[in-house]
C-alpha cells in the first residue's frame, strides 16, 4: 500500500514537472538557451551541412573561473584546430605546422550567435514551439522563428528538453529549404570535461606562430549615405568608417539589423578593385555594384534578394 | 572552346565517340595545343573515375591520343598540371591549400565577375557530363574561385561588427574561421621576412588554460 502511495505521488510529481515544462513560452526556451550556452560544459560531434556539403567538427567547451575555453578540430580536409582560451585564439594547421594567435571578443563562441532572448524580434518574425524530436539521443524541443516575408530567414532551433541547450539549429530559406545546419551526432552534457581535452590534439613542437595583424581601424561616424528602400523591420544599427587591409582609403560601413539578421554594407571610393556582383559564403550573401565614383557592395546572413535591394538603394544624400 | 566540342572531347575521352569523329578530333588536337591541353585534363580526371570503374577501351585510346600528341601514354596527362602546380607552390605557398580550404570548407559560389567567370566555366567543364560519378577539384581552379581580397575583407568585417552586435544569424562564426584561415596563409606568406611575424615559443595550455596573461 505504501508503494503504491509513493508511486501515485511519483507520478504527480513528474506529471506537474512535464506540465510545467510544457509550460514554458518559445521566448522563455530562448532564455534558458542563452544561460545554457553560457554555462553549460559539453564536448561532442558536430555535423555542418550547406550547400549540400556536410563537414564533421569535434567540439570540447568548458568554462573555466568564468574564462570560456573551447577547442574545435575539423575532421576533414587539412584538420583546421582552433583552440580558444578566453580572448585568445589559436588556429592551428597541421598541414602549415603553423599557429595563428588572434584576439576574439568574448561573443565568439561556436555559439555565440544564436538568437538570445534579449534580441528584440519586433513584428518581422513569428516565434512559436512546433513539436519534439530527438537529437543527438536526446528529447528536444522545436523553436521555430518563422519570418513574415521573404527579406530575411527563418530559424528551426532543438533545444534539449532537459538543458534547452541547443542541439540542432538550421537556417532556413522562404521556401522551407534548409540553408545551413549545425547538429550534434553526439554530445556529452553531463560528464564533467577535463581539461586535458582542451589542449591541442597534436604536439606543436616545431610549428611557427605567427601573431594576427591589425585588423581592420574603425571609428563612428555621421554619414551621408543611406538606404532608399530599406525592407521593411531594418534599421540602422552602426555607421562607421573602416581601414580594412588591403584598402587605400577608409570606406564606410553601415550596418542594418531587424533584430536578428544583420546586413553590413560597405562604400568604397572606387579602385579599380573587381569584385564580385554576387557570392555567397555559408549562409552569407553579398551583392556589389558600381555607383559613380563607389563601390558598394552589402553582404549578411539574408537572402540574395535583400542584399541586392539594399546595396542597389543607397543612395548619397 | 565551344560546347559542342567540349562534349565531344568528354565523350571521347569516355571512349564513347565513333570512330570516324574520333579520327577528326585526333587529327584536330595535334593542331591545337589549348584542345590538347583541355584532354590531358579530362584523362587526368578520367583517373581518378576510374577508381570507381573501368571505362571500357580507355587504354586503346589513351595510347592514341598520347600519339597525338606525340609523347608517352603514361605520362601524358599529368604534365601539365604538375608543372603548373611547381610553378604556383613557391609563389602561391600557403595560398593555394586556403584557397582550397575556403571553397571546400565554405563553400564559396561566386557568379558574375567578368574575370571569375572563366575558370568557373572551366570547372564545369572539365567534369565529363556522360560519366555519372565525380571529380576532384584541382588546386588552380579553387583558387580561382576564391573571393577577391577586398569582398573577403567585407566579410570578415561583416562577421566581426555581427557578432559584436549580438545580433547575428545563425553560427556564421565557423564562415569567419574559414576565410581567417585564408587570411594566416597571407600572413605567412608576408611574414616570411616582414616584421609582422614573431614566433611564439611556448606551446599553448602550459599555464593550464587560464590563458589571460599568455602573452
Amino acid at each position: 500500500m505504501e508503494s503504491q502511495w509513493l508511486l501515485a505521488v511519483f507520478l504527480l510529481v513528474a506529471g506537474t514537472s512535464t506540465a510545467a515544462r510544457d509550460r514554458i513560452s518559445p521566448n522563455d526556451w530562448l532564455e534558458r538557451m542563452s544561460v545554457a550556452v553560457a554555462t553549460t560544459d559539453y564536448e561532442g560531434t558536430v555535423i555542418r551541412r550547406q550547400n549540400g556539403e556536410a563537414q564533421a567538427l569535434k567540439v570540447v567547451h568548458k568554462v573555466i573561473d568564468g574564462v570560456v575555453n573551447e577547442k574545435v578540430i575539423t575532421q576533414e580536409g587539412n584538420g583546421l584546430e582552433i583552440v580558444r582560451i578566453g580572448n585568445e585564439v589559436h588556429c592551428i594547421l597541421p598541414d602549415k605546422k603553423s599557429v595563428l594567435i588572434e584576439q576574439w571578443n568574448d561573443r565568439s563562441t561556436l555559439f555565440s550567435t544564436l538568437p538570445s532572448s534579449d534580441v528584440s524580434f519586433g513584428s518581422e518574425y513569428d516565434l512559436s514551439l512546433v513539436r519534439e524530436e530527438r537529437v543527438a539521443g536526446r528529447p528536444a524541443v522545436v523553436l521555430a522563428i518563422r519570418p513574415h516575408d521573404s527579406f530575411r530567414f527563418g530559424h528551426r532551433i532543438w533545444l534539449d528538453r532537459e538543458t534547452a541547450f541547443p542541439l540542432r539549429t538550421e537556417l532556413v530559406g522562404h521556401d522551407g529549404r534548409m540553408i545551413e545546419q549545425f547538429k550534434f551526432a553526439d554530445i556529452n552534457l553531463e560528464s564533467a570535461v577535463s581539461r586535458q581535452s582542451l589542449e591541442p590534439s597534436i604536439n606543436l613542437d616545431n610549428f611557427t606562430w605567427y601573431t594576427d595583424p591589425v585588423r581592420v581601424e574603425a571609428a563612428e561616424v555621421e554619414t551621408n549615405w543611406a538606404c532608399d528602400d530599406l525592407p521593411p523591420g531594418f534599421r540602422v544599427i552602426s555607421t562607421r568608417h573602416e581601414r580594412l587591409p588591403g584598402a587605400d582609403t577608409p570606406v564606410t560601413h553601415i550596418v542594418y539589423g531587424d533584430g536578428l539578421a544583420t546586413v553590413s554594407v560597405f562604400i568604397a571610393e572606387n579602385e579599380d578593385q573587381e569584385i564580385a556582383r554576387r557570392s555567397n559564403v555559408g549562409a552569407s550573401t553579398s551583392f556589389s555594384f558600381e555607383s559613380g565614383d563607389y563601390q558598394i557592395t552589402a553582404v549578411g546572413e539574408v537572402p540574395a534578394e535583400t542584399v541586392q535591394r539594399i546595396a542597389s538603394s543607397m543612395r548619397l544624400r | 572552346m565551344n560546347d559542342a566540342l567540349k562534349m565531344q572531347i568528354s565523350v571521347f575521352v569516355d571512349g564513347e565517340l565513333p570512330e570516324n569523329e574520333s579520327e577528326l578530333l585526333l587529327r584536330r588536337l595535334s593542331q591545337d595545343a589549348t584542345l590538347r591541353t583541355q584532354v590531358a585534363q579530362y584523362l587526368r580526371i578520367g583517373r581518378l573515375i576510374r577508381r570507381e570503374r573501368e571505362i571500357p577501351r580507355m587504354d586503346e585510346l589513351r595510347k592514341r591520343i598520347a600519339m597525338a600528341l606525340g609523347e608517352q601514354p603514361d605520362e601524358t596527362p599529368a604534365r601539365p598540371e604538375q608543372s603548373r602546380r611547381r610553378l604556383l607552390k613557391p609563389a602561391a605557398g600557403f595560398a593555394i591549400a586556403a584557397a582550397v580550404a575556403v571553397v571546400a570548407l565554405v563553400g564559396l559560389r561566386q557568379t558574375d565577375t567578368p574575370g571569375a567567370l572563366e575558370p568557373a566555366e572551366s570547372v564545369a567543364a572539365s567534369q565529363p557530363s556522360p560519366v555519372p560519378g565525380y571529380t576532384e577539384p584541382l588546386p588552380a581552379d579553387a583558387l580561382a574561385q576564391r573571393p577577391g581580397d577586398m569582398l573577403t575583407q567585407y566579410y570578415l568585417s561583416h562577421g566581426a561588427t555581427s557578432a559584436d552586435l549580438g545580433a547575428n544569424g545563425i553560427l556564421t562564426r565557423l564562415v569567419t574561421l574559414e576565410l581567417r584561415e585564408g587570411e594566416l596563409v597571407e600572413v605567412a606568406v608576408e611574414s616570411a621576412g616582414a616584421e609582422r611575424s614573431t614566433v611564439a615559443p611556448d606551446k599553448p595550455g602550459e599555464d593550464d588554460g587560464s590563458g589571460s596573461d599568455r602573452r
